[in-house]
């Protein structure tokens, strides 16, 4: 919880405490029972807790005997959270000392709870209030797809967006520099021109990509059990490349390596983020090097045509059934049936004197030799060129053309009726709520302007575009202050607002024509309106963007664009797999979005998504192919839920090693809702210090518990992590870590003890209903665009109980949101 | 991973009226930009986190004119006559001061404004102006760009970045107010474009000065309407609309300027594709679109962030598998030490390569290295101490502007203990013209830089 997150900081506590004392201190009057601290709680900490946080030592920065009433527990509620939590986890009292009486601590912790409620019952309901969103890079990627049917993704070009409470949709965060409205201008050009007059013409260029270091472990026998697409090879290649328009690029493909004479045609095919473009047989037999008698590839060039989309992809060049049309004595799979040309004699030129006929002998015996003994799997891609784009396709695309002229026809000449039909219909759509007679003047007034000076009506209509697509009624979400806020101080949004509330946070792009329809009839917040509405929604293939945003940062599937896993120890980690890693944990969330699938499921859905590479990867047998398809998963596959999926397990990792520290941490703040707090001054984080020495992680973890300072947290955090040690730093299953055997016990600080992943996950799934909360909040933040607040707890308390009532379903989560207090209004300025 | 990316029509024009004269890095002919009756005085920070492994291995033996070259000051030795090596100076505002762990949370932001940053992760996050700022406000109206930011890692981050410090802290260490950071361009494409434009030249000059003008009408009524949008708007969705309004003003004052400039430079790079794999290549990129700014003179100062504080950034380049920051918690295990070692002498290694560049590169009557004031540096002094006092500090060039004394390279200097890096930052200032009064903990300027 981010107001969780702020323990120890006092500074903050300071700032906050005038604000809390104004809105606790009516519900501060009448406690529950007058007395109930001095009579049952004073005592209990006076044996339990002052012994080490007192005013002397103050352990943890932490006095509990300035508390002398239940009034002083309301004004440092941040405190009393933190210490609620270490009751209820049994990290406090720590280990060593006696453990206090469980009725009476059980008793304590309801008063605690009790006493929360109460003032959170207290508070006066708050909407809070969203400062004015800016589009970010995603957002107005998707936006101008849905506004003009152009969809280059110009927002890839524009700097990152800074995140706060772990999201980059914040609107106090995002910020709008110099630079950023530089690109907007650019951007906005391009978008309108390409809009109106199609895909600029972009001239060719040429990139060229040469591998990282792969290592191709060279293999005598061809293998029968491998990945036909080559795909997951270390003979393949991987790039990322930007391709600035959709259009036809020519892909030159640099092989090198041997194959022996004989050999079939090899097949090479060109892919486009995991999708087969193209393929092409290249026979190298006619430049068999007669001397060596084998198929040199060294410096040979196949070249592929194929059409790939606008925007940076990743392209991969594989050699298909690489272990395939090799001599039969290879024994390898579907021999070649080629005639093996006749074995090469030496023969010496005549004129040579005998030293020199014995060197020229022994040189080519020993190619001979080579040639003999060319590994099954040699033959590889070493370099890629692409160069492009050529026969570049000319005119508006027909959906840019549907969106903007909603009468008339490019060419044509346009009527000023139709022109205002145009222009209004367009800036309708692109402010997102209704405009006015002097907004479509002005506009108009742009294309005017151009025609004026002998330009067309189309080149106009691209000024008054660009025009918008800068305006900041385009470029930001506005939510316009009311002159008369309610008496509460806050008033209901506008059913435009509320349908650009909706659209952005379930797809991160503006309303469509149904949300806008019903915005214009102010249908939007009728209970079963909105229901339908954001199932629909939910179904669209545009929630994927939920997925993406949302799902990539929650879950921070976004690392793995920058992850960097160790080659020497992880060498089966590469970029096909980083991919694949990827898109299970997406398939796998949009499953449970558009089958409206139990939350649950992320802690222990027994299936998954998987593809040929990542299925190997798992030992998970019986999947070919490089298509994602879903698989059940058995428990002794191990895997099932979220934090068994590689992707997850990749990125709280750290390069060389798994961290039980790191996975610990990731599951309380992700899915626990209980973020330990940062270390405390002076004390390195723990992981940094382990290796090298002769203990095991472990040993050394639990000798650092031994220090009661250090074991606040990590008696919690360390734990969990330990349950997922069976699984390395990518994710992939091991039962020893280096010299040591793996042990994935673990005790939690209340006692419980559990072993192994599927343990682990029976562990988290009993506290379903924190899980709950967590997952609320997170979405809330993300569908408000601001850190949530005190006021809000109750709403996020609310929303998760619903869930669990109604089986969990992601659908009441989104619904419950969406009708949410905080959602559907917004504090007046004033009555802050 | 990238080599190259061959345009096929060879050269990138610029907008501009002039002609198009070429500039060879290595000047084989006479550039245009010499015509300006004196060169000026540029200023580049580069920036790495993380600290030194160890500032004994740092600083070196003996000082004034006679000092040895340390371990990790070694590939500098052949510019050492063009070096100053400065010992001594303090970033006391990158400590906790009661705010706790976070060293590389306030290293970023207290650099080169001296101010102490606001603990926050969200919304509320404050700093100071940066040193680099309070220059590029002063000279805005010489040059096309007040200033450019350039960075080599992408600073595409989740959540906190340390300890309950916002990202924005230590992704950038160039902030133009206390609340505003200037992230730093990561991409060398879009730096490029951003410097030498992405202008259609097939136009006709008559097509593209009507668009030009039309541009101008769009801004026009995009201002007056966010003006009269801001009325009906709170305070906080007020100050994103003065941001607004803030960047349109920039852009057009940009415009304006780049209508009155009269000449062209024709970058002799290609475009640049992307961003290289290699760190190296990555580095060396960034330092050649510095150069060529502050060769064309279209900005005359300049931050470039090796890592944004506190990377994982890993080196397999130089066989460093392992992230950074977590192997400058080395608990001396010796393993551990040497390869930190080994990125802090790679890095200086790259200094030493643009150095040399620079110093190569012609500039009115002298060399581009010696107008130029190129500060490389940390602001934590051992990545593992985590303190801010007496950081590794390398000041390069002359900054020769022709009035005062030029600075005296070829020095160890060291100052009295305490002297904050922001009394550097003065000095280096006034070379340019620009007379601050006070820049976050300054205490008044330091000596030395020019004294034989």
């Amino acid at each position: 919880m981010n107001y969780m997150k702020r323990k120890n900081s006092w500074r903050l506590l300071i700032v906050l405490l005038p604000l809390l004392w104004f809105v606790v201190s009516p519900a501060t009057q009448q406690a529950q029972k007058p007395g109930g601290f001095e009579k049952s709680i004073q005592p209990f900490l006076a044996e339990n807790c002052y012994a080490c946080h007192n005013a002397k030592r103050a352990s943890g920065e932490l006095n509990l005997e300035l508390y002398k009433t239940a009034a002083a527990i309301a004004e440092h509620r941040e405190q009393w959270e933190t210490v609620l939590l270490k009751l209820k986890t049994g990290e406090m009292p720590p280990k060593g000392f006696p453990r206090p009486d469980e009725n009476q601590l059980k008793a304590v912790i309801g008063w605690i709870e009790a006493e929360f409620a109460r003032m959170d019952r207290a508070v006066k309901p708050d909407p809070g209030r969203v400062t004015a969103r800016r589009l970010n890079r995603a957002e107005y990627n998707n936006t101008v797809r849905d506004l003009l049917g152009v969809d280059f993704n110009p927002a890839d070009d524009f700097p990152q967006d800074d995140s706060g409470y772990g999201f980059d949709n914040i609107g106090d965060v995002l910020s709008l520099s110099p630079v950023l409205m530089e690109k907007y201008l650019t951007a906005a050009e391009k978008i309108a021109r390409t809009a109106v007059f199609g895909t600029e013409q972009v001239k060719p260029t040429l990139a060229r990509f040469r591998p990282e270091n792969r290592r191709v472990v060279p293999s005598p026998k061809p293998l029968t059990e491998y990945d036909e697409t080559g795909l997951s090879l270390p003979n393949s290649l991987h790039v990322t490349h930007h391709f600035p328009v959709a259009s036809e690029y020519n892909f030159r493909l640099f092989l090198n390596g041997n194959r022996p004479s004989a050999s079939e045609p090899l097949s090479l095919a060109v892919w486009i983020d995991g999708q087969l473009v193209k393929t092409m047989s290249f026979d190298p037999e006619y430049l068999a090097s007669f001397e060596a008698d084998r198929q040199a590839l060294g410096g040979q060039v196949a070249e592929i045509r194929a059409q790939a989309p606008a925007g940076e992809h990743l392209v991969s060049a594989t050699l298909q059934k690489l272990y395939e049309g090799l001599p039969p004595r290879y024994n390898g799979p579907n021999p070649s049936k080629r005639t093996p040309p006749p074995a090469p004699e030496f023969k010496p030129r005549a004129d040579l004197p005998p030293e020199r006929v014995a060197a020229a002998k022994k040189r080519f015996e020993e190619a001979r030799a080579v040639s003999q003994n060319i590994p099954a799997n040699d033959a590889r891609v070493s370099s890629l060129e692409i160069g492009g784009p050529y026969n570049q396709a000319k005119g508006p695309a027909a959906e840019s053309l549907k969106k903007v002229f909603v009468c008339g026809q490019p060419g044509t000449k346009i009527t000023p009726d139709c022109e205002r039909k145009i222009v209004a219909s367009l800036a309708r759509r692109a402010y997102r709520r209704p405009v006015t007679p002097e907004e479509i003047g002005k506009l108009t007034g742009l294309i005017a302007m151009a025609q004026r000076q002998g330009d067309s009506f189309e080149e106009g209509l691209v000024q008054a575009i660009q025009a918008m697509l800068v305006s900041p009624h385009f470029l930001f979400r506005i939510e316009q202050d009311r002159k008369t806020a309610s008496t509460d101080g806050y008033y209901q949004l506008n059913s435009y607002e509320l349908a650009s509330r909706l659209s952005y946070f379930l797809w991160s792009s503006m309303p469509d024509d149904e949300l806008f329809q019903l915005a214009g009839q102010d249908a939007l917040r009728k209970p079963e309106v909105l229901s339908a509405q954001v199932q629909r929604m939910l179904k669209n293939d545009k929630a994927k963007a939920l997925v993406e945003n949302f799902g990539g940062q929650w879950l921070e599937l976004r690392k793995l664009e920058a992850v960097k896993p160790d080659r020497q120890k992880f060498a089966e980690f590469d970029e096909y797999l980083n991919r694949s890693m990827r898109q299970e944990t997406e398939l796998f969330f949009a499953a449970i979005v558009r089958e409206d699938r139990s939350i649950l499921d992320f802690i222990d859905g027994n299936y998954s998504f998987l593809n040929e590479r990542l299925a190997k990867f798992y030992k998970i047998p019986g999947v070919s192919g490089p298509e994602f398809r879903k698989v059940t998963l058995a428990p002794e596959t191990q895997r099932g839920g979220i934090l068994t999926q590689a992707s997850v397990l990749t990125v709280s990792s750290y390069s060389t090693r798994t961290s039980p520290v790191l996975r610990g941490k990731w599951i309380l703040e992700n899915v626990l809702n209980a973020p330990p707090p940062a270390p405390p001054p002076g004390v390195p984080t723990l992981d940094d210090a382990k290796i090298g020495t002769a203990a095991s992680l472990r040993q050394q973890l639990e000798q650092h518990r031994t220090n009661p300072t250090c074991a606040a947290c990590h008696s919690r955090m360390d734990p969990l992590g330990f349950g997922l040690e069976n699984f390395n730093a990518i994710g992939a299953w091991r039962t020893k870590d280096g010299n040591f055997p793996v042990d994935s016990a673990g005790v939690l600080p209340d006692g419980r003890t559990f072993s192994g992943p599927n343990e682990l996950k029976a562990i988290v799934k009993a506290d379903s209903l924190a899980f709950a909360e967590c997952l609320t909040e997170k979405l809330m933040t993300y569908a408000l665009g601001r850190g949530l607040e005190r006021y809000d707890k109750p709403t996020v308390k609310r929303i998760a109980k619903q869930v669990a009532a109604k089986d969990y379903r992601f659908s009441t989560l989104a619904l419950e949101i969406a009708g949410s207090l905080p959602f559907q209004n917004r504090r007046g300025e004033r009555a802050q | 991973m990238i080599v190259t990316r061959k345009h096929l029509p060879r050269r990138t024009f610029l907008k501009g009226v002039g002609a198009a004269v070429a500039l060879p890095m290595l000047d084989a002919m006479t550039p245009a930009l010499s015509a300006a009756p004196k060169a000026p005085v540029r200023w580049a920070v580069l920036y790495v986190p993380n600290g030194v492994v160890n500032i004994d291995w740092w600083r070196p033996k003996g000082t004034g004119k006679n000092f040895e070259f340390s371990r990790l000051l070694k590939p500098l030795e052949p510019l050492r006559e063009d070096i100053l090596v400065l010992s001594g100076l303090d970033d006391h505002n990158g400590n906790a001061l009661g705010d706790g762990p976070g060293d590389h949370g306030r290293a970023g932001a207290s650099f080169l404004s001296g101010v102490h940053c606001k603990k926050t992760s969200g919304a509320d996050i404050q700093a100071g102006i940066s040193a680099d700022q309070v220059g590029a406000q002063a000279l805005a109206a010489q040059t096309r760009f007040g200033s450019l930011e350039l960075g080599c890692e992408d600073s595409r981050t989740v959540g906190n970045c340390d300890s309950g410090y916002s990202c924005a802290y230590t992704n950038s260490i160039s902030w133009r107010t206390p609340t505003t950071p200037n992230p730093p361009e990561v991409n060398p494409r879009m730096a490029f474009e951003r410097l030498f434009g992405t202008a259609d030249l097939s136009l006709s000059p008559e097509v593209r000065a009507r668009r030009a003008g039309y541009r101008k009408s769009i801004l026009d009524l995009v201002r007056e309407d966010t003006k009269k949008l801001t009325g009906n708007l709170g305070a906080s969705d007020r100050r994103k609309m003065d941001e607004y309004l803030f960047a349109v003003r920039e852009i057009e004052t940009r415009i304006e300027k780049a209508e009155k400039d009269q000449s062209a430079f024709t970058p002799n790079i290609e475009k640049p594709a992307g961003i290289p794999i290699h760190f190296s290549e990555y580095v060396s990129l960034m330092c050649d679109i510095q150069l060529l700014a502050f060769q064309a003179d279209l900005t005359r100062i300049s931050t470039l962030m090796f890592a944004r504080e506190g990377s994982m950034r890993v080196y397999p380049e130089i066989g460093i598998n392992d992230p950074h920051h977590p192997l400058t918690h080395h608990r001396n295990n010796a393993d551990w030490i040497e390869k930190v070692a080994q990125i802090n002498t790679y890095h200086v290694d790259l200094v030493a390569k643009y150095l040399k560049k620079l110093k190569e590169t012609k500039d009115g009557d002298g060399s581009l290295l010696d107008h130029s004031m190129i500060l490389y540096g940390a602001s934590i002094c051992d990545g593992n101490k985590h303190n801010h006092e007496d950081l590794p500090i390398i000041l390069a060039g002359r900054g020769a502007n022709g009035q005062d004394a030029d600075l005296q390279p070829g020095r160890h200097l060291v100052f009295p203990k305490g002297t904050p890096m922001t009394n550097l930052y003065l000095s280096l200032l006034d070379r340019m013209g620009v007379r601050a009064e006070k820049i976050g903990d300054s205490t008044g300027r330091v000596g030395q830089l020019t004294v034989a």
